[in-house]
Order: C-alpha cells, then sequence, then structure tokens
C-alpha cells in the first residue's frame, strides 16, 4: 500500500474511533421514582398544596439539568402522589400502593404528623427511606426508626427564638402567657418554652391548653388578659391564630409581644387582620430574608423569584414550601454522595449529609430530625414579614414594645 | 320480564357460586409464595400492596357486621360505634406499647374492654329510641375519643396523649401476610356469629325488639338484656377490629382510631349490602370501600374524567362519590343483597318501585 | 366578679352564633324528621356568599346576611324537592346517609369554587366594643347577637303567623292528617328545608366575622348544631334559642378551667346532651314528640 493511501486509512480509523467515543457528558439512566401521600382533599389541603409546590419546583429544576447524576449517569426524577383526604388511614394505604405498585425508590412525606408517624411506620417495615419536611413532633423521631429523616427544626425549638430575642430587648420582659392547642406539635412547642423560659429569666404565669381547631378563644384571651403577661405566646394553627388575635383586640388584651408559632408566616393571615396583623412575631423555618450560602440550587432570592415565576399571585414562598423543597435536596444530595440508587446506601448516606442549602444547614441527628438548623423569628411591620432575629440573618429590627390596641 | 322462582334459585346459585370462588381465592391467594408473586408480575393478593387493600376491606366487613347486630337486627341506629373501635385499638395499644405485653396477650381484651364499655353506657342509653338514641351514641362516640386523648394524671398523658402511641414493630415472617389473615378471621368470626344470632332464640328476640318492642316486651322478651347484649356483642367485635388494628398500624391516637366519617362508612357499608342480612354489610363493605379506593385513584385501573385538570381531579373524585352516594341512597334502599340473594334482578321497574315506595 | 361578668357577657355574645346554627338545623329536625348532616356546608356556603359580597362589593357584612338567607333558601328548596323528598318516607338512617353524600359533594365543590385557603371578613368596627369598665362588649358579636335572636324571630313569626307555616306545623303533628286536608306535602317540606337552609346561611354570614373559613370549616358546626338542639330542645324555636344561649354559656365557662380543662369542653357539650337525652329528652325547654 502506498504510503498516502496508509496515511488515509490511518485518519479515517483515527476518525472512526473518535467518533465512537465522542458521548461526551453522562448517559441516560433509569427513572428514580419518588413517591408522596399527600391530604389534597380534607381538612389538610390548603398545606399539602404547599407542600406539593416545594416539591414540584424542585422537581422542575432537577429534570431540567436531566436528573440526578448516579456514577456518571443521568436519572430524571418522577413524582408519583395521590390524595390522602387527610386521613391517616389511607395514607397508609397510599404508602403502600406507592411502594409496591409504583416502584418508588424514595418516599417524600406528607403533611401532618398524624400522617407522618403512620407514613413512618411503613417506611421503616418496608426498609425504603423517607424524607419528610411537614411532620415536626418529636415523638415520631424518638421510636428508634432508621429510614425516616425530617429536615425541620424539630417542634420543640419554634418559639426559642422569641424567648431569646426577649431576652435582649429593653425593657425586658419578665412574664409570659402560653395559650396551646392540645395536638401533639403545639403541645411540644409549648412545653419546649414553658421549659425554657424560666431559665431566661421570664417568668411563666399562665400555660393554658384549649382544644385544637376551636374558633371561640375569648375565655382563654379572657385568662390570659387577666394574667397581664409582658409575651403572649400562641401555639397553634392558623385559624387559632387568627381567632386569637381578633379576640386580643376585640377584649383588649395588651402585651409587649405577640408571638404565635404558625400563622402569621402565611399571606392569609395578613389578608383575614389587615392592619391588625402588625407588630405579630412568629416561629418560622424559613424566611425569604434568611442569607446562607447553598452549596449546591439556588439562592435564596432565585428561589423566591423561581417560585413567582411558577405560581404568580401568591405572595413570597412561605416556609411550608421552602422546607419540602429542601426535603427534596436532602435526598439528592444523599444520592448523589451513595453514588447508588440502593436503599440502604442512601439511608446511610442520608444519616452522614452535611450540607448548607438556601434553606439552612440539613444535618441529622442520630434520631433523624434536623437539630441543626435555628428557627428564625419573624415580625409583620407594615404589613410586610421581616426577619428579626437572630440579628445575624435579620434584615430588620423588631418593633417593641407593641402598642396598646387602643394607641395603633 | 317477570322474575321466577326457577330463575331467581337460578341467579341465587350463581352469585353464591362466584361468591365462593371470589372469597376461597381471597384467602388461599396469599400462601402462594411471595416472591414467585412478586416475579410472575401477577396482581394476586400475595403483592403487599393488596394484602393492605385486602385487610382493610377485612376490618371494614368486622365493623359493619358488627354494626349490623345492633343496627339492623335489633333496630337501633347506633351512630357512634368507631368508639368501640377506638377502645379496642387503645387498650391493645396501651398494653402492648405501655405495659409491654405480647400482642396475642393483649388482644383478647380489646373485644372484652370495648364490650364492657358498650353494657355501661348501652344500660342508660338504650332506654332512648330512634333518633335520640341514634344522637346520644353519637355524642358518646365523640366525647369518648376526646377524652381518651386528652385525659392527664398528674400531668402525663394517661393513654398517650396527643402524641398517640407506638407500638413495637411486630416481628413475625410475612407481617402483611399475617395481619391480612387475622383480620380475616376477624370478618369470618362477625360472620359466623351474625349467622348463629340470626338463627338463634337470642336473634329471634332482637327482631321481635325491631318489629315492636311493646310487643316483644309483652311476650315476654327482656329488652332491656337483649338490647343490651346485642350492644356489648356489637361493640366486642368492633372493638376486635381495633386491637387488631393497633399493631398492624404501629401508631395509634384520636386521628387514627376515632375518625367520625368511620361511623357513616360503616352504616353506609351495612345499609348498601343490606342490613339484618348474613352477608349483607361484608358485601356492602367490600363494595363501597373499592369503589372509594377506585375514585380515589389508589387501585391499579384508573380512569381519566374529561375537562379536568390534575389540579382539580382529586376534589372532583370526591364529588362524584357523594353523588354515587345519593343515587344510591336513593334507588336501592334495600341493599344490594337482595340482587346476589336473588330475591329481585336489577331492572329498572326495580329501580322504579324502590323510589315510589320511599318519596314524597 | 369582672372576669366572671365578662365571660358571662362572652358567653351569650358566643351563643348568638350558636342560636343561628341551631334553630335551622332543629326546624328540620323536629318538622321533617331529617338530620341534616349537611347542615355545616350549608352554613359555610353562606360564608362565603358574604365573603364575596364584602370583597367585591366593599357592603357591610351584616347588609349582606338577608342575601346569604334568599340564596341559601333557593337552593334547599331546591335540594328538598329534587333530592331529599325521594328518600322522605324511608327509615330515619336513609336521611343521614343521604346528607351525608350530598355534605361531601358541596364541600368539595365549594373547595373547587373557592379553593383551600382560608377566608375572613373584618369590618372597620371589628375590635371595638362598648366599655364598662374592664367590661367589654365587641359590636360585631353584639350585633351578631341581635341578627340571630332576630333570625329566631322572624322564623317564629313565619311558622307560627303564616299559612305556609301553619302548614309546616299542621304537618309537623301529623302528616298524613295534613295531607288529608289538602297540603300540599312537597312543596310544603322544601319550604321547611328551604327555611332550615336559609337560617344555615344567616349563621355562616355570622360565622364569616368571627373567623377565618374554608370549604371544611363547616363541619365541626354541625356536631354543635346536634348538642343546641338537644339541650334546648325540639319542638319551638324559642326552645333553640336557649339551647344556643345555654351552650355558649356552657362553652365560655368550660374553657375558662385553669389548666387543660378546656381540652374538655367538647366532650363536657357532648356529655352533657347526652346526659340531658337520657335524663330529659325533650330538652330545657322542648315539647316530648
Amino acid at each position: 500500500m502506498s504510503g498516502r493511501k496508509l496515511a488515509l486509512l490511518a485518519v479515517a480509523a483515527l476518525a472512526a474511533f473518535a467518533c465512537g467515543t465522542t458521548s461526551a457528558g453522562p448517559t441516560t439512566g433509569s427513572t428514580i421514582v419518588l413517591g408522596a401521600p399527600l391530604g389534597l382533599t380534607g381538612s389538610l389541603t390548603k398545606e399539602s398544596n404547599l407542600t406539593l409546590q416545594g416539591y414540584n419546583l424542585w422537581l422542575d429544576w432537577i429534570n431540567a439539568q436531566g436528573g440526578i447524576v448516579v456514577k456518571g449517569v443521568k436519572h430524571p426524577v418522577a413524582l408519583k402522589y395521590y390524595d390522602d383526604t387527610s386521613s391517616a388511614n389511607q395514607s397508609a394505604v397510599l404508602m403502600q400502593k406507592l411502594i409496591t405498585e409504583d416502584k418508588a425508590n424514595f418516599l417524600l412525606g406528607p403533611y401532618g404528623s398524624a400522617a407522618t408517624a403512620t407514613d413512618a411506620a411503613i417506611a421503616e417495615q418496608n426498609q425504603i427511606p423517607m424524607v419528610e419536611a411537614n411532620g415536626a413532633a418529636q415523638a415520631i423521631f424518638n421510636q428508634g426508626y432508621k429510614y425516616t429523616f425530617g429536615v425541620l427544626s424539630p417542634a420543640n425549638k419554634y418559639l426559642q427564638g422569641v424567648i431569646d430575642m426577649a431576652a435582649t430587648l429593653s425593657p425586658k420582659p419578665t412574664t409570659v402567657s402560653i395559650l396551646s392547642a392540645d395536638d401533639n406539635f403545639s403541645l411540644e412547642v409549648a412545653n419546649a418554652i414553658n421549659d425554657y423560659a424560666p431559665g431566661k429569666g421570664i417568668n411563666v404565669v399562665l400555660f393554658k391548653k384549649y382544644k385544637n381547631g376551636a374558633t371561640n378563644l375569648s375565655a382563654e384571651v379572657q385568662a390570659a388578659k387577666a394574667a397581664n403577661a409582658d409575651i403572649v405566646l400562641n401555639s397553634g394553627h392558623l385559624t387559632e391564630a387568627i381567632a386569637i388575635n381578633k379576640a386580643a383586640k376585640e377584649q383588649k388584651l395588651n402585651a409587649k409581644i405577640f408571638a404565635y408559632s404558625v400563622g402569621p408566616s402565611t399571606p392569609d393571615f395578613i389578608s383575614a387582620l389587615g392592619a391588625d396583623a402588625n407588630f405579630v412575631y412568629d416561629g418560622s423555618q424559613w424566611t425569604p430574608q434568611v442569607k446562607y450560602t447553598p452549596a449546591f440550587y439556588l439562592s435564596e432570592s432565585d428561589y423566591v423569584a423561581a417560585y413567582k415565576a411558577k405560581y404568580p399571585g401568591l405572595g413570597d414562598p412561605d416556609y411550608h414550601v421552602a422546607e419540602s423543597t429542601a426535603a427534596c435536596l436532602a435526598l439528592q444530595r444523599a444520592i448523589e454522595n451513595a453514588g447508588s440508587l440502593d436503599a440502604t446506601k442512601v439511608r446511610d448516606a442520608l444519616a452522614a449529609l452535611d450540607v448548607t442549602v438556601f434553606f439552612g444547614q440539613i444535618k441529622f441527628d442520630t434520631r433523624g430530625i434536623n437539630t441543626y438548623k435555628p428557627m428564625v423569628v419573624e415580625q409583620i411591620q407594615n404589613g410586610v414579614h421581616h426577619t428579626v432575629f437572630p440579628a445575624s440573618v435579620a434584615d430588620a429590627k423588631p418593633m417593641y414594645p407593641t402598642p396598646n390596641w387602643d394607641q395603633r | 320480564m317477570i322474575a321466577t322462582a326457577a330463575s331467581n334459585r337460578r341467579w341465587k346459585r350463581i352469585f353464591l357460586i362466584a361468591g365462593a370462588i371470589l372469597a376461597a381465592y381471597a384467602l388461599l391467594a396469599p400462601l402462594t409464595s411471595l416472591d414467585a408473586a412478586q416475579s410472575a408480575n401477577i396482581p394476586l393478593l400475595a403483592d403487599k400492596f393488596w394484602l393492605r387493600i385486602a385487610t382493610s376491606i377485612a376490618m371494614f366487613v368486622v365493623m359493619a357486621t358488627a354494626w349490623n347486630i345492633i343496627g339492623g337486627i335489633t333496630g337501633y341506629a347506633a351512630f357512634g360505634n368507631v368508639a368501640f373501635f377506638g377502645i379496642g385499638a387503645y387498650t391493645t395499644g396501651m398494653l402492648v406499647a405501655k405495659a409491654k405485653w405480647p400482642f396475642l396477650l393483649a388482644l383478647p381484651l380489646a373485644p372484652v374492654v370495648a364490650a364492657a364499655f358498650a353494657i355501661l353506657v348501652g344500660l342508660p342509653l338504650l332506654r332512648l329510641r330512634g333518633h335520640y338514641f341514634a344522637v346520644a351514641s353519637l355524642g358518646v362516640g365523640v366525647a369518648v375519643g376526646e377524652l381518651v386523648q386528652n385525659i392527664d394524671y398528674r400531668g402525663q398523658p394517661v393513654f398517650g396523649g396527643a402524641s398517640g402511641l407506638f407500638l413495637p414493630i411486630f416481628r413475625i415472617a410475612n407481617r402483611d401476610l399475617f395481619f391480612f389473615y387475622l383480620m380475616s378471621a376477624a370478618a369470618v368470626l362477625s360472620i359466623a356469629v351474625t349467622w348463629w344470632v340470626l338463627r338463634s332464640r337470642f336473634g329471634y328476640g332482637l327482631i321481635a325488639i325491631r318489629e315492636n318492642e311493646e310487643a316483644a316486651s309483652v311476650l315476654g322478651v327482656n329488652t332491656t338484656a337483649y338490647k343490651v347484649a346485642s350492644f356489648g356483642l356489637a361493640a366486642a367485635l368492633t372493638g376486635l377490629a381495633g386491637g387488631i388494628f393497633s399493631q398492624w398500624n404501629v401508631f395509634v391516637n384520636q386521628d387514627n382510631v376515632f375518625p367520625i366519617e368511620y361511623n357513616v362508612q360503616m352504616i353506609l357499608m351495612a345499609l348498601l349490602g343490606g342490613t339484618g342480612t348474613v352477608f349483607g354489610p361484608a358485601a356492602g363493605a367490600v363494595l363501597l370501600y373499592l369503589l372509594i379506593q377506585f375514585l380515589g385513584g389508589t387501585l391499579p385501573i384508573s380512569f381519566d374524567i374529561p375537562f379536568v385538570s390534575t389540579d382539580a381531579r382529586p376534589i372532583v373524585a370526591q364529588i362524584i362519590l357523594g353523588l354515587l352516594l345519593i343515587v344510591v341512597v336513593i334507588f336501592v334502599p334495600r341493599g344490594v343483597i337482595d340482587f346476589f340473594g336473588g330475591r329481585t334482578r336489577l331492572s329498572l321497574s326495580y329501580l322504579r318501585r324502590s323510589l315510589r315506595e320511599t318519596s314524597l | 366578679m369582672a372576669n366572671f361578668v365578662q365571660l358571662v357577657i362572652l358567653g351569650l355574645l358566643a351563643g348568638g352564633v350558636y342560636v343561628a346554627v341551631g334553630v335551622g338545623f332543629g326546624l328540620v329536625w323536629g318538622v321533617l324528621n331529617i338530620v341534616n348532616l349537611a347542615h355545616g356546608a350549608l352554613v359555610i356556603i353562606g360564608g362565603y356568599i358574604t365573603w364575596q359580597l364584602v370583597t367585591a362589593l366593599h357592603l357591610d357584612p351584616f347588609l349582606t346576611l338577608p342575601v346569604d338567607a334568599v340564596a341559601l333558601f333557593v337552593l334547599g328548596y331546591a335540594l328538598q324537592r329534587g333530592v331529599i323528598n325521594r328518600i322522605i318516607r324511608a327509615p330515619l338512617l336513609f336521611t343521614f346517609l343521604l346528607t351525608f353524600g350530598l355534605n361531601l359533594v358541596l364541600v368539595n365543590v365549594l373547595l373547587l369554587i373557592f379553593g383551600s385557603d382560608f377566608r375572613s371578613v373584618t369590618p372597620a368596627y371589628a375590635g371595638k366594643g362598648l366599655e364598662f369598665g374592664s367590661i367589654v362588649i365587641p359590636y360585631v358579636a353584639l350585633i351578631s347577637l341581635a341578627a340571630a335572636i332576630l333570625l329566631s324571630a322572624a322564623l317564629a313569626f313565619i311558622l307560627n303567623r303564616t299559612r305556609i307555616g301553619l302548614a309546616i306545623n299542621a304537618i309537623a303533628a301529623d302528616r298524613d292528617a295534613a295531607q288529608l286536608v289538602g297540603i300540599d306535602l312537597r312543596h310544603a317540606y322544601a319550604v321547611t328545608y328551604g327555611l332550615g337552609a336559609a337560617c344555615a346561611g344567616v349563621a355562616g354570614g355570622l360565622i364569616a366575622l368571627i373567623q377565618a373559613i374554608t370549604p371544611t370549616a363547616g363541619e365541626p358546626y354541625t356536631l354543635q348544631a346536634f348538642v343546641v338542639v338537644i339541650l334546648g330542645g325540639l319542638g319551638r324555636v324559642s326552645a333553640t334559642v336557649v339551647g344556643g344561649l345555654a351552650f355558649g354559656l356552657v362553652e365560655a365557662f368550660g374553657q375558662s378551667i385553669p389548666g387543660s380543662g378546656s381540652v374538655f369542653a367538647n366532650a363536657i357539650a357532648f356529655g352533657l346532651m347526652v346526659l340531658v337525652l337520657v335524663t330529659r329528652p325533650q330538652g330545657l325547654m322542648g315539647r316530648l314528640r
């Protein structure tokens, strides 16, 4: 063969070889299925929808990138969810369906402590990791379950920030009245304050429980009025927070600080109460003002923008949305760290996880709950939410003390 | 077409055979090796999901059949029977979670405690009739749930309080299969008890009370004793279902074991199937439970509702369920067991007749 | 002492809402023998109508109450005439179950239309009230009580002084005899249910003022209606008024039990109801049927 032909042949061979290996970048692997039972009808519809929004925001982002990368292979993600009609027993049925029929690789939690507790038991029995963001009651994590992880701060931290903040204000408040709904989560929040406040020099002068879901709380407010504490704390949910605030105005209950565990962070609170919502504090898992340096995914301002783009007209995302996204992020990072879709390996990766995202630090203690992320304190000032504590993440100072109702 | 006696018998035979095949399949299929079933990919009941569905159905069979004893046979429509379910669940739950009893030892106490409670509460309550009894039993049902969750002793909740009770996960091979058989055994027991009741003197007495209580009393039936016994029996069976549920579900709290909607569901199932009969409530339980799951999109067979977005789908499914309930209650007041028993055939004239009987 | 007086006042004022919730429920139960499990849904529909009118037209919420009444009357009439009449002669249980299905439909239709967000109505004078020393009588609660009393008076007037009202009374006394004297049962039944629904609608309007509403917020009111009606007694509007006020007082004092006493408020209310049923079934003021 002539030299030129040999050279041509060599070039051709080289070219063929090069084309054969030009698959630059990851190939596409199997779809990862995530399962979640949600209360899309029934009493927990509103909060479950927020949870779903959080999951979907992450889902869009991860699939736009092609999926989760496991050992160089991209796996697109599919989310399967069903309506459990806000019934914990139906949630259990759906969990089993997701695991057995839909072959979910991993599970995302439902909304609500009762459903989460029931579903955690099933995740444990089937040995499939479940990462949840909406069941903060600690009882779930005291059972020694190995397959359930909660990215949110536990219930007992919800209002501690308010007490910490109060200790820094002057004139320093010295007494607190605690009103609490009688459900699991609310009682944990309230009992924690009952134990914590005296250590900070704030005495508990009233501790009153009421029925979860009560709409008429005038007797409780009356008792708080008689107790005349500097701080009035309510541990309950949105409807009760609104009811107490309304009754406080009507019955002239005044205090230097009004703080509610849940409620003020949602836009519904402000739209329901108008100007009466001002000065109210709440403990929040996350606010749009906190600044963390995320290791991956969006920064908090990009997250807010993404939320507003996908769900226009709803205002800023509230923390239920953010914590649900955080659950997905934890799972994603764990899968990447494990380099595998094997349930046990991912579970171990979750247990060892330590990463900071827009939501805060995600690291699970030995029980499976995230005790490493601090709660922040928000205050509604002139109809707008502001983060007021801790100072490192605050964007405004607390408006303290709260003026009397007559003087507003 | 006029239904003749011969064709009635034929239909009855057909349905009986179909029912027997179904029951045999349901009870024996899980015995096939779970691994083989999974890899064969056939929706046998050996599938954990179907086991859960089947166990739930069995649970409702127990509740509906038990309710039938006091509601259908005795004619006292109790509206708070879920209280006994919860009492049974908490009894077994407390014994296992707090007192560390083994589950199988704690289970028999569930029906005992539930029955004891029913007898205690039934003595005053069963003196009421009709609406008043129904409402009073509802009140008791609601109050019990509240009390159990909230009772404290020296600051600590007695029954686990709002956090609920966590039972240790039952260690046994093929756990889901075990609970399916356990719950099915309870279902078979309930049906057997009903069968026995309807053929016994006790049952005749109850029916007499239902038809005309004064006459029954005049004829020498000790109405108080019979009513209370009937109530206690219903409570015991319902409590048994609750006891099994507590260990099956591992987690017990007010939302799980005192759900108010169970009251309505068990009555609806009994009504749907046919009150006062042996197999009616069971048939109703199977039908209604599958219907609810089907509409909720849980079953593998799904259907598309046209013009409805994905977000609205679960809501519309609930609306369809409500409409179906309304339609069934209007058109099939005597229950579907009429058809399965061959007494009548599902025809337009039957529907028209039922409508005329009950409407204004 | 002032605390005690304040509690009494709060209890009576809260009782206003319970009166409104109870009179409609009691009418339907007492006359038609229907235990209306969809009552809470009808109440909440009234609440949404009020909310919609206040948000869109900026009316004073109390002015929307007549609209609630009329709208719910029409709905109730249609429901009874079209649906509930079909099983009226069936045993008691069937109405339970039918109204249960109805409740499911109504609540989810509301969910479809309005979504699950919480809505509330807050007039400008909310939070203000008459003040006597440390005792406060909030305006909103006071006007609500007045509205509820007015509603009951109107209902009593209709029942006792109009032709259709007398027809309804006749049916309640003896259905077949009433039919014999030529009363159109279907129409009279539908009017009765319509009146019950109208009362529910007004109650809903009042409720929108005191709490945030969502489609499922009506469920507790159905249960409370039971207690109110039993406490007062079936048979007379005035009896239900007494029942509603009594319930308000029981709740206020039950909830002021120090510590965790108030979590038993529901249990106390229902326990009281059962006690009344067992010892004095005609209630505080009713006639035994």
